[in-house]
């Protein structure tokens, strides 16, 4: 065979070019690379607005930015956080690793995904413009709340529904798509019960939106039609209600944190195992927990309304049903802490990033158990308990979940690992920046602090608390930093990988790294949930 | 499974690898049916919004002085009925090959479906009332605008669908290009039969 230095004697079509081979791709693993990439530079967008709004809290009675750009910047903070990385983030790592680890050559659709993609920034564009609108951004928080929504001048609110209808489309199209490619894609012998745990979580994660998507999507129809000042559906003096609101959109809102706790905990347990070198404590117990946070998340909406005045016996109920998710998120972390027992522990950053998980989430969720109890939660409604809980929960579950999929799964994508040196540095010093920042809001919000005030009188404990948050949010930025060098030096410098550098178990490790566009030549047929490790134990026996 | 079968364990596939479906089922279908779950949450949240009204009025409903034209609407509800079944003899009579019977079906179903918009159009021109006219005003026009858009998309694949059959696509073996839109129309009729009862008659 001659050398390929001529070009190729057919031509190649115009799809496959440097750029075009991007913008026109159909191919999952580009698109969910450009899923991820499109994320993070929205994370650090929103990251920007968190440390400006840090900055502004810093000392008390400051001038640092005004009243009403501190508004802007908390929803569109919010907004940016959920909708333009968290959510599609996930749907990132969905596109890239769901078709390999069930050994599929695409997924169900490969043009609705692009599609997909392409409506997530879109969106993200509309959402994050809506800054140059006339009078600026929303502002009215990520909730969104009528009547002060419906009436709120400026295009911003009108921009930032909008943005989140294309949004909720980009969503929609993908959840669709992974449950298609879950039921009907999966290789031979990939029966449920042999399913990664992480297809597991985007199973839920998808049948999630598809459920509670509409509901945001009607709920923001009717804002924005009442906007309008043609219809009532909120506007109490014409015999509308904002409580109705309130319940659609928490009937999608509560759910939607377990969109984005779920699949950060399927990352988790695909880390866990591989890092202590023993496979996963209770398989099932962790795939049916995850479908009965799924079920629950469905049915505790009004405990983010307990100060509403909801009659008291919907108030027990929604107490007990958001008491019971703890029980599978105790499952689950139990789970993981028997897989780690008596593992022979390999403390790579991607470990690190979900032992830290388990630890930050922890407490998240135990002050999720607080809030659930509705004496408690009336006392520390809307004050920063609810940040400092909320934090733990989205930072310290989700993007601790993120990082450790980012720096396990990172050599799969590009081929060379991120390097170790700087992901401690950038380890330790978010863990430590985050716990800094957001401790000290369990304290501030005891003592009565309010979220979304842009400034704060001068009191002793107040501006101590509220010091010590800022600067723990610089060095999280630090981190972050840490993070960003750590992409750009690996591109020329990460240690280049074989199929499986971590010695994992399930397929996507079977292909190359980065897999061939057509991902495999052949699938072994799987036996279990662990198909390379049968593989490696068929291989030794032939040898011997 | 007999495909499988020739390379059980140790083997390999040549690609594409077989998959392995966990229901009868297609993609395409399954997407349908998954959009559709979707559908009926959004049309949920909108009646949520019509009882949560409803109650918080307390008082005897359609409020005062406005009336709903129920005898037109029911005659309404019988158009777009006819037109699940019209559009059903198309998807039978191309799967036994017939392709007049699959033109036919289709048009029908395409006058019927419009024959309801511009009903709707009519009662919407007549009704005495608009969007604006209270929580009772908008609610209506919610929940009926919200169906009658969904009839309208409906409409759109269906004229796809009738364009591709006087092209001469579809055959006994393939016809999702007719199934699918089909699901669709049916869903959009349920749901209208729902919304009429709720509206009108309740």
């Amino acid at each position: 065979m001659a050398a390929r230095t001529e070009p190729p004697p057919y031509p190649v079509p115009w799809t496959q070019g440097r750029v075009a081979g991007w913008v026109a791709t159909v191919d999952h693993k580009r698109i969910g690379v450009l899923y991820i990439i499109t994320s993070l530079v929205f994370f650090l967008a929103g990251g920007v607005m968190a440390l400006l709004m840090r900055t502004q809290l810093a000392t008390p009675d400051t001038d640092f930015i005004t009243r009403d750009s501190y508004n802007q910047l908390f929803t569109m903070h919010g907004t940016t956080m959920i909708f333009l990385v968290v959510v599609p983030i996930f749907a990132g790592f969905a596109n890239y690793l769901v078709p390999l680890m069930i050994g599929a050559r695409d997924m169900a659709f490969p043009r609705l995904n692009a599609l997909s993609y392409w409506l997530f920034l879109l969106g993200g564009i509309v959402l994050l413009g809506s800054f140059f609108a006339e009078e600026g951004a929303a502002r009215s928080g990520w909730t969104a709340y009528p009547p002060f929504s419906a009436y709120a001048s400026g295009n911003g609110q009108d921009l930032w529904i909008v943005g989140l209808h294309i949004l909720s489309i980009s969503s929609l199209t993908g959840a669709i798509n992974f449950i298609a490619t879950i039921h009907n894609m999966r290789t031979a012998g990939m029966s449920w019960m042999r399913l990664p745990l992480f297809v597991w979580a985007i199973e839920i994660y998808a049948a999630l939106l598809v459920i509670v998507l509409p509901a945001l999507t009607a709920g923001l129809t009717m804002l924005l039609l009442d906007r309008t000042g043609w219809t009532n559906f909120f506007i109490p003096d014409e015999g509308g209600s904002s409580l109705l609101y309130q319940h659609v959109f928490w009937f999608f809102g509560h759910p939607e944190v377990y969109v984005m706790i779920l699949p950060a905990m399927g990352i988790i347990s695909e880390v866990i195992p591989v890092f202590s070198r023993k496979p996963i404590f209770g398989y099932k117990a962790i795939a049916f927990s995850t479908v009965a946070i799924g079920f629950y998340s469905l049915l505790v909406w009004g405990h983010h309304m307990f100060t509403v005045g909801l009659p008291f016996g919907l108030q027990i109920w929604f107490m007990l049903a958001s008491l019971t998710i703890a029980v599978p998120t105790g499952v689950k972390i139990f789970n993981w802490i028997a897989t780690t027992w008596r593992g022979n522990l390999i403390f790579d950053t991607a470990m690190l990033w979900a032992l830290g998980f388990i630890g930050v989430f922890t407490i998240g969720g135990l002050s999720g158990i607080f809030l659930a109890i509705f004496p408690f939660d009336w006392q520390v409604h809307d004050t920063y308990f609810i940040v400092a809980h909320l934090h733990y929960v989205l930072f310290g579950g989700s993007m601790f979940g993120i990082f450790a999929g980012l720096y396990y799964w990172w050599p799969k994508m590009f081929g060379r690992r991120l390097g170790e040196r700087l992901g401690k540095w950038h380890f330790w010093l978010t863990l430590v920046g985050f716990n800094l920042a957001f401790f000290p809001q369990h304290f501030l919000g005891l003592l009565g602090m309010p979220r979304r005030v842009y400034t704060y009188r001068d009191d002793d404990l107040w501006t101590a608390y509220n010091l010590v948050s800022t600067a723990g949010s610089y060095v999280m930025g630090l981190g972050i930093l840490a993070f960003v060098a750590n992409v750009v030096w690996s591109r020329k410098h990460g240690e280049r990988v074989g199929h499986d550098p971590w010695l994992a178990d399930t397929l996507e490790w079977y292909a190359t790294s980065p897999p061939p566009p057509h991902n495999f030549d052949k699938v072994p047929y799987v036996t279990s949930a662990r198909p390379l490790r049968d593989l490696r134990r068929r291989m030794a026996e032939q040898d011997s | 499974m007999s495909a499988h079968s020739e390379t059980p364990h140790g083997g390999g596939h040549l690609h594409p690898p077989t998959a392995n479906q966990s229901s009868r089922v297609d993609a395409p279908t399954l997407g349908m049916l998954l959009f559709i779950a979707s559908e009926v949450m959004l049309f949920g949240s909108f009646f949520t919004a019509y009882f949560f009204v409803r109650v918080n009025a307390g008082a005897e409903w359609p409020l005062e002085p406005f009336e709903l034209p129920k005898f037109v609407a029911g005659v309404n509800t019988a158009i777009l009925v006819t037109s699940s079944f019209t559009i059903h003899w198309a998807l039978q009579s191309i799967k036994r090959g017939n392709r007049a019977g699959l033109q036919a079906g289709l048009v029908l179903t395409l006058a019927l479906g419009v024959t309801f918009l511009l009903t709707q159009f009519r009662e919407y021109s007549r009704v005495g009332f608009s969007p604006a006219d209270g929580a009772f005003g908008t609610i209506f026009y919610g929940l009926t605008g919200l169906h009658g858009a969904h009839v309208f998309v409906g409409l759109t694949l269906l004229t796809f669908a009738t364009i591709r059959a006087f092209r001469g696509h579809f055959t006994p073996a393939h016809h999702h290009g007719v199934e699918i839109p089909g699901i669709y129309w049916h869903f959009v009729d349920v749901m209208w039969i729902v919304v009429y009862a709720t509206i009108y008659l309740l």
